[in-house]
């Protein structure tokens, strides 16, 4: 039998506190909204749970975390983020051309 | 020998490789409580070691990313542009909000003031929308979890769950669209309608690609074809939902609480 076939997948504890994590900053993210800040004291805040949220879907309920630890490898993350970047980079180009009128 | 035999003797000999990494084993211990062995079977494993269905999934996922990117930045630079030119007074723009403005003139004043789309937002609305979103990712790893484990009966009600939850957030997203259009804000009528349209719409679309195949394999699971044999079309599945979360975790945050 492969490592992959017979490697460690998390608890149902696990995913719950994983659900606990997220609700919580989903909760912080609409109350930091109507604390009334502006610009990036307000922005980042949110950027940065939003992220958190992010990594934790992707790492825990996407196995991406265990999956990399069992495979020896991070495959799936390594094909994930290669999409991940390419779209940062499409983002970026869209500013870059409305920005500089290109 | 076979191609399948020498396939399965390279697996044995990856198995039997010992833990070196003595900090790696350790970490595992410690967490020994949120983790434990199971056995998935049916994966078909490339010579890279890892199932060709999962992969496929992954790539698939990574070119996702690129499309919502795509909409994601659209819609950005299209509300950027929107309320500029609605602030500055340009007379198309102001004439495609006045319903809206007939309709909400303390919102519309509060857009002008604000110079953000942000009023036109409920968000509470959306914050329990996101909620059950989110509630549907933890059912759709419990139904894989389950199935993991056999047990078929947890496995439909997780399904049915998850289904279930991605049904109330469509309709969530139905009843935030048949608001906005009573309100004057259109498809074709700003090029805020469009983009908001447009990336929301999109996302919808997804979710109900979800809740349709998540009914399949219910369908499935009730007529004894789906068995633990089968579990990583469970485990496919619910890769495609959480890419669907993720997505909405990004646009909740940069449409609806950025202003």
């Amino acid at each position: 039998m492969s490592s992959s076939e017979h490697h460690a997948h998390p608890t149902e504890k696990f995913y719950w506190i994983i659900f606990a994590l997220l609700a919580v900053i989903t909760a912080l993210e609409v109350a930091w909204s109507y604390i009334g800040l502006e610009g990036p004291s307000l922005v980042i805040p949110l950027v940065v749970m939003m992220v958190v949220k992010f990594l934790l879907v992707g790492g825990a309920f996407m196995h991406l975390y265990h999956d990399g630890k069992a495979l020896g490898g991070k495959t799936f993350t390594w094909v994930f983020a290669a999409g991940l970047v390419l779209a940062m980079v499409v983002f970026l180009i869209v500013f870059a051309a409305f920005e500089f009128n290109i | 020998m076979s191609e399948d035999q020498t396939v399965k003797g390279e697996e044995m000999e990856t198995s039997e490789v010992p833990v070196t990494d003595t900090q790696e084993t350790a970490t595992v211990i410690e967490h020994a409580d949120l983790v434990d062995d199971h056995d998935d079977h049916g994966d078909h494993h490339s010579s890279l070691g890892v199932s060709n269905m999962k992969l496929a999934m992954w790539l698939f996922l990574g070119s996702e990313c690129l499309l919502f990117a795509a909409l994601i930045s659209t819609y950005l630079l299209s509300k950027a542009n929107f309320i500029t030119e609605l602030v500055a007074g340009n007379p198309t723009v102001v004439a495609s909000m006045q319903k809206f403005k007939d309709f909400a003139p303390e919102k519309y004043a509060e857009m002008l003031e604000k110079q953000s789309v942000e009023p036109i937002f409920d968000i509470p609305f959306t914050s329990a929308s996101s909620f059950i979103l989110l509630m549907s990712s933890l059912t759709m790893v419990l139904s894989h979890k389950a199935i993991s484990n056999g047990d078929y009966r947890n496995t439909r009600v997780w399904l049915a769950a998850t289904a279930f939850l991605g049904s109330i957030f469509l309709a969530g997203q139905v009843y935030e669209f048949s608001i906005f259009f009573s309100e004057g804000i259109t498809f074709n009528g700003s090029l805020f309608g469009s983009a908001f349209y447009t990336l929301t719409g999109f996302h919808g679309i997804h979710v109900t690609g979800g809740v349709i195949m998540l009914l399949a394999l219910l369908i499935l699971s009730l007529r004894g074809k789906l068995q633990r044999d089968r579990a990583e079309t469970v485990e496919l599945v619910g890769l495609y939902w959480h890419f669907v979360d993720i997505v909405w975790v990004l646009i909740f945050t940069i449409v609806y609480l950025i202003p």
